[in-house]
């Protein structure tokens, strides 16, 4: 086995130095420090009456990175709007942490855990809690797609197993962000930059091969083209957990062995943390190769037999997982309160001539690291063994209050967390004026039925079929509801539902990102996000009021005060949405500096935020599917449209830029989806899709792909403003819509049901024949086609690319 | 009432369906326990009525599927193996587990290659049943449904070799539609004696009735258990040597309970 034979390490002299040459240090050192939060660290310093070690300069780095710290959600931010200017006390604090308090106490005992642990829990039924984190992985996966994908995954499922004393992970999302497809390659202006295609079949590649080795089926997922995505792709991870209540909450104590467990350590991926909080240049592609890992989903799978066999045995006391900064962000989250010790010498090496830095920050991936009973550690190594990993002890916690590192007797880093406290809070300045929208669109569309297949056919909407596929969405044998289902199997799904052993309620898991909106109003996108996932949530049998949901934002430049205005914008979105739903945020991530320099100049991505979200589901006999399942049914439209068409695909396949975002009355949704959730425990809904990118249009169609039938809408029975044209009708994406299949003896029970909200009998299904026909109030047929063709055209949109 | 026969699970590094495999068992009346392959010794099976041998990625599959774990039973459980399948013991092989078997020269001669698209394939497929005498068949109908998820499912044997295992019985289950180019869309086989069975389809993942991608999928018994849970009950019924007073030859529901 290797290990390292000598400390190496160095002292860095930074306590005479001014503001200017400090800044310069950090750049020399790569360690993405402002000359602010340099002149903290040197006052660290003068007041320890000492020069800093490289080891630990590395270590303040990683804590204070961006990546690690949120430094920007913890700004303090005076925004500008046309209304006048104000003080946001910080993104986090103001709109994910307070509103989300203010939810857990109007519900308590539902919120187990939330933002201090790995990933937050609500409660599922007596015993046990579930949980779910997203993470994302851009600037690897914009390096070395399958690599950056790969250990995307890695990361986030170890979030999950690092999440209390072990959840077991139950299933994965996976939500990607490209440049379309078919992009020309002279449209790219930057050297090295990989095609989108090649981007996109890496990502994926590397999704599969991680979460199907690891046995956990990838079950949810969503990809948006985008040009603003070619340089900056967005791949976002998310992993579900169960666990039992009682293994929810750990607490340090001195006196426990530190131990390393699974993979061992090297020099791949050192710096990623504070890579990662930096921009992307063609340099990028030369210089950072380091800091991207390949993953070894075996070795994960076993360090995840492990630690659930472990746990089991109640064996583990504290509990977390090496992600950015590895050892450093680990032991630091172990060690900083209590004080401990960490011997370098100890751990198990990749390969030999590592300095004292990089086996403390190295991000090598499949490491976890855990706090034991002394007594117990003869226990967990055996496990290791029979499972096929390794654990060795590489400290020990001691009551001192400060982590002492030691690499061959000699005492290579020190750190006083009572003393080092945060970094220097940043200040910032955004701004959000945009112009005002237009209404001078005559949105007259004389071929429906040929804008209808153009829209099924589009990159953003058409089937996702080749890429699901390719993914194991049934291992551990749960999946309830799956990414494809319907009569022929085939026909997409609103939501996933995962059954979980041993209860006798499920899991929903949801999500929603509208990067399209966000481009002309955040503010609604934000909104929107949060809708759209309450109501996949809902609609396929999941309680609205037991849903909890997580913010995972991507932005370009924030130091460009549009930009960071756009952020701030959607933030009041998602935080007045989650209010009104009663929907509290538990978790959360942020990714910024998703901006490239072109030989063009800067290109960022719009302001994504993805809203993904769980929910319990009941029972497991009411999941509901988004899939025509009858003949003779009624199809109904719940929620009333607004005619507005900003952001839609209609107005963006138009080159229209200029139209109103919709709005959403979200207490007006919430009263819906309760009344939907009980419907739909009542036994009278055959089927519920929502209504989302591509509107009625799509979401009629989509129901259809189950082929049980034909299908007859009357669009002028479609509850919109008078003026609306059928275009605005068939493919405006107002949120809090939902079209229902439902058995003819069950509308007026259903109508009077819903007897507060718009629910409008729009048309029905049909034995007659195997079309969608779309007419208007005098009988004019606007739209006939077989629904087996739209189908085609909606399979086939990415076959030819993927 | 006799003791209930004991399914021994063998969980490699990267065996990933080993649990609800053992819950689908369980169901059906097995006692089970999954046996890591590091505690693996010649006595091992000594309790077991059925060595099964489940779905995943073992040693990560990044040699050809199934090649070391192999080589690791061969280590460790050789002579004991084949004494286990010559006194009638039953060995069932899922996936990755048909992989391993027919590395192990359990079953008929042949190969699990790549799949012609070059990719993994996640769907649900239509089995046709091509021995009726074979035990994990016995309640099932000529046709049914089961799911199949894996990079490395086209079955190929040397010319002319199918066409035998179609005549010799070997041939269990096929593919009604082509999945993954396997020779004669074999999706199962079993050897000569009848108490090696591998398949590629995965009927743990279809336990419940709920499993099924249509919510309208009648049980045929109007329950709520799915095709595996029948699969794994002609195992049962084998290995404790119960009775068979009924199977199902057609698609039309069998009343069982």
């Amino acid at each position: 086995m290797i290990f390292t034979e000598k400390a190496v390490f160095r002292q860095v002299p930074l306590l005479e130095l001014d503001g200017m040459a400090l800044f310069e240090l950090s750049k020399e050192m790569k360690l993405s420090l402002s000359e602010e939060d340099m002149l903290a660290v040197q006052t660290y310093y003068r007041e320890s009456g000492r020069e800093p070690t490289d080891v630990e300069l590395e270590v303040i780095a990683q804590t204070w990175s961006e990546h690690c710290k949120h430094r920007i959600f913890s700004a303090e931010i005076s925004h500008q709007t046309a209304a006048g200017e104000e003080v946001v006390d910080g993104l986090f604090k103001t709109y994910i942490k307070l509103p989300s308090e203010e939810i857990f106490a109007c519900k308590p005992g539902f919120v187990l855990s939330a933002f201090h642990d790995n990933a937050g829990f609500i409660k599922l039924d007596e015993e046990r809690a579930i949980c779910l984190k997203v993470e994302t992985h851009n600037h690897p996966s914009a390096l070395e797609p399958y690599a950056g994908a790969n250990t995307g995954i890695g990361g986030v499922v170890r979030d999950i197993l690092g999440a209390g004393l072990g959840a077991k992970p139950v299933a994965n999302i996976d939500v990607f962000c490209f440049g379309a497809p078919d992009t020309p390659q002279a449209v790219i202006r930057g050297e090295d930059v990989i095609h989108p295609l090649g981007i996109m079949r890496g990502v994926v590649r590397g999704v599969r091969d991680y979460g199907n080795r690891m046995g956990i089926p990838t079950t949810g997922g969503a990809i948006q083209f985008d040009p603003a995505y070619i340089y900056n792709p967005l791949v976002y991870c998310g992993t579900a957990g169960v666990i039992h209540i009682k293994d929810i909450t750990k607490e340090m104590s001195s006196g426990l062995k530190i131990i390393a467990l699974g993979g061992r350590t090297g020099r791949d991926g050192l710096k990623g943390a504070t890579f990662s909080s930096a921009a992307l240049d063609t340099d990028s592609h030369e210089e950072d190769q380091t800091a991207v890992q390949i993953g070894n989903p075996i070795e994960e799978k076993k360090v995840a037999d492990c630690i659930l066999a472990a746990r089991d045995e109640s064996l583990i006391t504290f509990l977390t997982d090496c992600g950015a900064g590895g050892f450093s962000s680990a032991a630091g989250e172990m060690l900083s309160d209590v004080g401990g010790e960490i011997f370098l010498e100890r751990c198990p090496l990749k390969e030999p001539g590592l300095e004292s830095w990089q086996v403390f920050i190295s991000e090598s991936q499949e490491r976890m690291v855990l706090a034991v009973e002394p007594e117990r550690v003869a226990r967990i190594k055996e496990l290791a063994g029979i499972y096929g990993t390794e654990a060795t002890v590489i400290g020990q916690s001691d009551g001192s209050g400060i982590l002492r590192v030691w690499h061959h007797g000699e005492l290579v880093c020190e750190l006083d967390n009572n003393r080092l406290h945060n970094p220097p809070r940043q200040l910032r300045k955004s701004r959000w004026m945009p112009p005002a929208p237009e209404s001078n669109h005559a949105w007259n569309d004389e071929n429906l039925g040929a804008s209808l297949e153009e829209v099924l056919g589009d990159f953003n909407i058409c089937s996702r079929a080749p890429v699901i596929r390719e993914y194991d969405h049934e291992v551990q044998g749960n999946t309830l509801l799956k990414p494809l289902a319907g009569a022929c199997g085939d026909a997409p799904q609103d939501a996933s539902v995962i059954g979980i052993d041993g209860s006798d309620k499920s899991m929903s898991i949801a999500l929603s990102l509208l990067p399209e909106w966000g481009k002309y109003n955040p503010y609604r996108m934000g909104k929107a996000c949060v809708d759209e996932c309450i109501r996949q949530l809902v609609l396929t049998g999941g309680d609205p009021d037991q849903a909890a949901i997580l913010d995972n934002f991507c932005v370009g430049n924030p130091d460009d005060p549009e930009e960071l205005g756009a952020l701030v914008e959607a933030c009041k979105g998602i935080a007045e949405a989650a209010l009104a739903y009663g929907a509290p945020f538990v978790s959360g991530k942020d990714s910024f500096y998703n901006y490239f320099e072109t030989e063009d100049g800067a290109v960022s991505i719009p302001t994504t935020c993805l809203i993904s979200g769980i929910a319990v589901v009941h029972d497991r006999a009411r999941v509901t599917g988004a899939s025509l399942r009858r003949s003779d049914s009624v199809l109904c439209l719940l929620g009333e449209g607004s005619g507005l068409m900003g952001g839609s695909i209609y107005a963006r396949r138009h080159g229209i830029t200029t139209a109103e975002v919709p709005d959403i009355d979200c207490a007006g949704a919430l009263d819906r989806y309760r009344l939907l959730a009980r419907a739909i425990k009542g036994g009278q809904v055959l089927s519920a899709h929502d209504l989302g990118e591509g509107g009625l249009g799509v979401a009629v169609a989509e129901m259809g792909f189950s082929l049980q039938g034909g299908m007859e809408i009357d669009i002028d029975q479609v509850d919109a403003p008078a003026s609306a044209t059928a275009a605005q009708r068939l493919f405006e994406e107002t949120g809090g819509r939902i079209l229902l299949e439902v058995a003819s003896d069950q509308v007026e029970a259903l109508r009077s049901h819903f007897s507060t909200h718009s629910c409008k009998i729009i048309g029905h299904s049909s034995s007659a024949h195997e079309n969608l026909v779309i007419t208007d109030a005098t009988g004019t047929r606007l739209v006939e086609a077989k629904l087996s063709s739209l189908k085609e055209i909606w399979k086939n949109g990415l076959k030819a690319y993927y | 009432m006799a003791r209930q026969p004991h399914a021994i699970l063998l969980k490699f590094p990267g065996t990933n369906c080993d649990a609800e495999t053992a819950r689908a068992l369980e169901a059906v009346g097995f006692t089970s326990e999954i046996l890591p392959t590091s505690q693996l010794g010649p006595d091992s099976l000594e309790n077991a009525d059925l060595l099964m041998l489940s779905g995943g990625f073992s040693y990560g599959d990044y040699v050809m599927a199934g090649r070391l774990a192999q080589l690791r039973v061969e280590e460790r459980l050789s002579a004991s193996l084949h004494g286990f399948v010559a006194e009638g013991g039953f060995v069932l092989g899922v996936c990755n587990g048909f992989q391993i078997l027919t590395k192990l020269g359990l079953l008929p001669a042949g190969s699990l290659i790549e799949n012609t698209s070059g990719r993994f394939i996640c769907r649900w497929t239509r089995l046709q049943v091509k021995n009726r005498d074979a035990a994990p068949l016995t309640y099932l109908p000529d046709t049914f449904e089961l799911p199949i998820a894996h990079a490395e499912g086209r079955f190929v044997a040397a010319e002319g070799m199918a066409e035998e295992y179609f005549k010799d019985g070997l041939v269990t289950l096929t593919y009604i539609d082509d999945v993954n180019g396997s020779d004669h869309q074999i999706a199962g086989l079993q050897n000569l004696e009848g108490n090696v069975f591998g398949l590629m389809p995965h009927p743990e993942r279809f336990l419940y009735r709920q499993h099924h991608y249509d919510p309208d999928w009648k049980a045929p018994a109007n329950d709520h258990w799915g095709w595996g849970y029948h699969f794994f009950r002609g195992i049962y019924d084998h290995v404790t040597g119960a009775k068979v007073f009924e199977s199902c030859t057609t698609t039309e529901p069998s009343s069982s309970g």
